[in-house]
């Protein structure tokens, strides 16, 4: 082999690619060519080089958290009220989970036969709906309802989750769960997050989805959404299913089901909390002969096993919208989120850690320092204001970051200040004991309306309960839900309260949550009489500690971090 | 790959901003390491990274030449570095940090070129590279994937090679001198 030979054949040398006999006859030359060893060594050096740049690197993946950042550039997204900020009843706050991004129906190619089939019936189901005017979808789905559109919670009871979208003469959209409504009018987009929380934000511009509501519009806009992720799914490696079925009435649908993968390691703290950072199973009806989607379910795929979390029950197509459901009418006193501005002092703020960030902000709220606080949150709202002024700061933690999320979590433990809530209570029942029918604030704005589905039962020990007085039944309410006795509880509130608190204990003891220590404590202390309301309502004074994690991120044009959940 | 870097810039200047997500998938894993062996931090590496495409992305219409994606993806993330390197303080604890916290494959030193270096080559070069080490695959598979038979992979190696050490020997490149007239573009 001479110095030519030998050169052209280094790298198959370096890569163990040459025979035997070939590799021979390199070594051989090795030995009597100082030149073309010391080129080996060159570029086994340069690989070995490459080589740990590559393990550097090799579990990172940023494409998630850049492309909900990406598309937040596009859409301007909800930003301060991507979770869930308001005061529970408890205190709880226990949807903070992580940022969000639009689910995007990714479908990929493990068995590439398969693939083209599904992808053709999806593509034919893109193609039913193409020239559509307008779509509604109703479904339902566990999640908080005052929670963000993303957010799912697999131990909660379902809930209604709507769109309306109509295509013509301009785009305008509604999507709504019971505790928050977005809308895009044309104009402009507004998110209102209901009462208690009574807050508003505004987007300017015809935005075809704004506050995490991408995930259904995608299944709305079928087109959009194949044509799209159907190029981006051989990256992704997942895997795809199609079956044909005969539905109940004899008509044949095509299945397709896609086993989502969200890439989110399973000890990431936001995993599995928002459907774009959860692994899915979806499935995907369409009918056979139309082509058009009938209706799609999605289940959460744990390691535990399945949940489904959301079910498309109802799909009208090209059926005429009433004008007024994409107007809003919001109350005079909304709170409007506004973006951080750059601030005087803004380098101050910028500088900070987040956990500098974390303290800054309890401080301020324990100083009742409302326009302080106001630099790390907006709104400030009398809620806030009610349920943070004179906390006292138990201990703040290390900062953490999630895959999913651009921002980081501060751990803290918090005394909250104490706080009055008002019960109202009614014994004009069958039973004619008193029971609980709803919970109001301190100005005693309704709170919660614990909604009866039925008469209170006659228990076989009826008289006994019936003996309690107002404040007495408020408290043996609230004494049963501190020792989580929930068929003690069921006796003084609805089936619906009993479920929901029981959910939201399970979900904060998922999460780490010590409920045991942490349940606030309450204390009735009087009663007052309603003429109006012909109740009564018990005043109770509420104690109790909070541990658990804010959200804060920074990427907003003030580069200043701002509270963004967890509270 | 499906669409190249130029195909790429132009489809999310038009319209496609989920195209975007190519771009990012192809160079996140070589932008990481760039950015890691001179934070020696992982998780600050993997922010700085996010930032570099958000930017990147805020910025894509500054983009004149889309062939050059990845060199002026690097230059980006070099500005963010400075911004990170600006305290002293900070610049200090880094370089405490470097080595301790890497492993053995982060002792080449804070201004080690080879990423740059990787960012500078023409696409046919870099892809390979790219799909070799970054994507961890051997070159028969490199040959699979590229629908090209292996000796052209083991040639087009060969040349990527000794672009690599002419760019790593300080012998200049036009591309590399091109980037930077792109990236004073844009400050």
């Amino acid at each position: 082999m001479n110095c030519a030979e030998c050169r052209e054949n280094l790298v198959a040398c370096v890569e163990g690619l040459l025979g035997d006999e070939q590799f021979r006859h390199c070594q051989a030359h090795f030995e009597g060519c100082a030149d073309c060893r010391a080129e080996y060594a060159a570029i086994a050096a340069l690989q070995q080089q490459l080589a740990a740049s590559g393990r550097v690197a090799a579990e990172v993946s940023v494409v998630g958290p850049v492309m909900r950042r990406v598309r937040q550039q596009q859409t301007v997204k909800e930003r301060s009220t991507i979770m869930s900020r308001l005061f529970t009843r408890w205190g709880l706050g226990l949807s903070a989970a992580a940022g969000a991004g639009a689910v995007i129906l990714i479908v990929a190619l493990a068995a590439p036969r398969a693939h083209a089939t599904a992808a053709a019936v999806m593509a034919r189901g893109a193609q039913a709906v193409a020239n559509l005017t307008s779509i509604h979808l109703r479904g339902q789905m566990r999640t908080f309802p005052q929670d963000n559109f993303e957010s799912i919670s697999p131990d909660s009871p379902f809930c209604t989750v709507e769109l309306w979208k109509q295509y013509t003469p301009q785009l305008e959209w509604r999507v709504e769960k019971p505790g928050r409504v977005a809308v895009m009018d044309g104009q402009s987009a507004v998110l209102y997050i209901k009462a208690p929380a009574n807050m508003g934000y505004k987007v300017p511009g015809a935005t075809p989805s704004a506050f995490d509501t991408e995930w259904l519009h995608s299944i709305a806009d079928l087109s959009n959404t194949i044509s799209n992720d159907l190029r981006h799914a051989k990256a992704q490696g997942w895997k795809l299913d199609l079956i044909e079925e005969t539905a109940a009435n004899g008509s044949r649908q095509a299945v397709v089901t896609v086993h989502a993968r969200s890439g989110v390691p399973d000890d990431d703290y936001g995993k599995n909390h928002f459907l774009g950072n959860a692994d899915t199973r979806r499935v995907y009806r369409f009918d056979a002969e139309s082509g058009q989607l009938e209706a799609a379910q999605m289940y959460l795929v744990r390691n535990s096993g399945e949940v489904q979390v959301f079910e498309l029950n109802e799909i009208e197509y090209n059926t005429p919208i009433e004008p007024s459901v994409f107007q809003l009418q919001l109350p005079a006193d909304v709170a409007w989120v506004q973006d951080p501005q750059t601030l005087p002092d803004n380098q101050k703020y910028a500088s900070m850690t987040a956990e500098q960030a974390a303290r800054a902000f309890f401080e301020a709220c324990a100083a009742t320092n409302w326009d302080e606080a106001g630099k790390f949150m907006s709104p400030i709202t009398d809620q806030t204001k009610e349920g943070l002024g004179g906390l006292e700061i138990v201990s703040l933690g290390q900062a953490f970051s999630s895959k999913t999320y651009p921002g980081r979590f501060v751990p803290y433990e918090i005394k909250l200040p104490p706080q009055v809530v008002n019960v109202r209570v009614a014994n004009t029942n069958a039973a004619k004991r008193f029971v609980l029918t709803g919970v109001y604030d301190s100005k005693l704005r309704l709170q919660q309306d614990l909604k009866w589905s039925g008469e209170p039962e006659v228990l076989p020990n009826n008289q006994a309960y019936a003996r309690l007085s107002p404040t007495e039944t408020v408290q043996a309410y609230f004494d049963a839900q501190a020792k989580f006795d929930w068929v003690e509880m069921r006796k003084f509130t609805s089936q619906h309260d009993v479920e929901e608190t029981k959910g939201q204990v399970e979900t904060a003891q998922k999460m780490g949550m010590d409920m045991r220590k942490l349940m606030p404590v309450y204390k009735a202390v009087e009663a007052v009489w309603s003429p109006e309301q012909s109740a009564f309502f018990v005043r109770c004074q509420v104690t109790g500690v909070k541990k658990f994690n804010l959200a804060v991120r920074k990427d907003n044009p003030a580069g200043r971090w701002q509270v963004d959940g967890g509270i | 790959m499906d669409l190249s870097d130029r195909q790429c810039v132009e489809r999310c200047r038009d319209g496609h901003p989920e195209d975007f997500s190519l771009l990012v998938d192809r160079y996140q894993k070589p932008l990481f390491a760039y950015l890691a062996r001179r934070l020696g931090d992982r998780l600050e590496a993997e922010e700085a990274a996010q930032e570099s495409f958000v930017r990147a992305f805020v910025a894509l219409k500054k983009l004149r030449r889309p062939e050059l994606f990845h060199s002026w993806l690097i230059g980006i993330a070099s500005r963010i570095l400075k911004e990170q390197f600006r305290s002293e303080q900070r610049r200090e604890r880094t370089r405490a940090a470097t080595g301790m916290l890497m492993e053995a494959d982060l002792d080449n030193g804070p201004d080690y070129p080879l990423e740059e270096a990787i960012a500078a080559l023409p696409e046919t070069y870099r892809q390979v590279i790219l799909l070799r080490y970054y994507e961890g695959l051997s070159c028969q598979e490199a040959a699979t994937r590229l629908e090209m038979p292996l000796g052209t992979v083991t040639k087009t190696l060969s040349r990527a090679y000794g672009l690599l050490r002419q760019e790593l020997q300080g012998r200049g490149s036009t591309q590399l001198a091109e980037t930077g007239k792109i990236n004073d573009e844009l400050r």
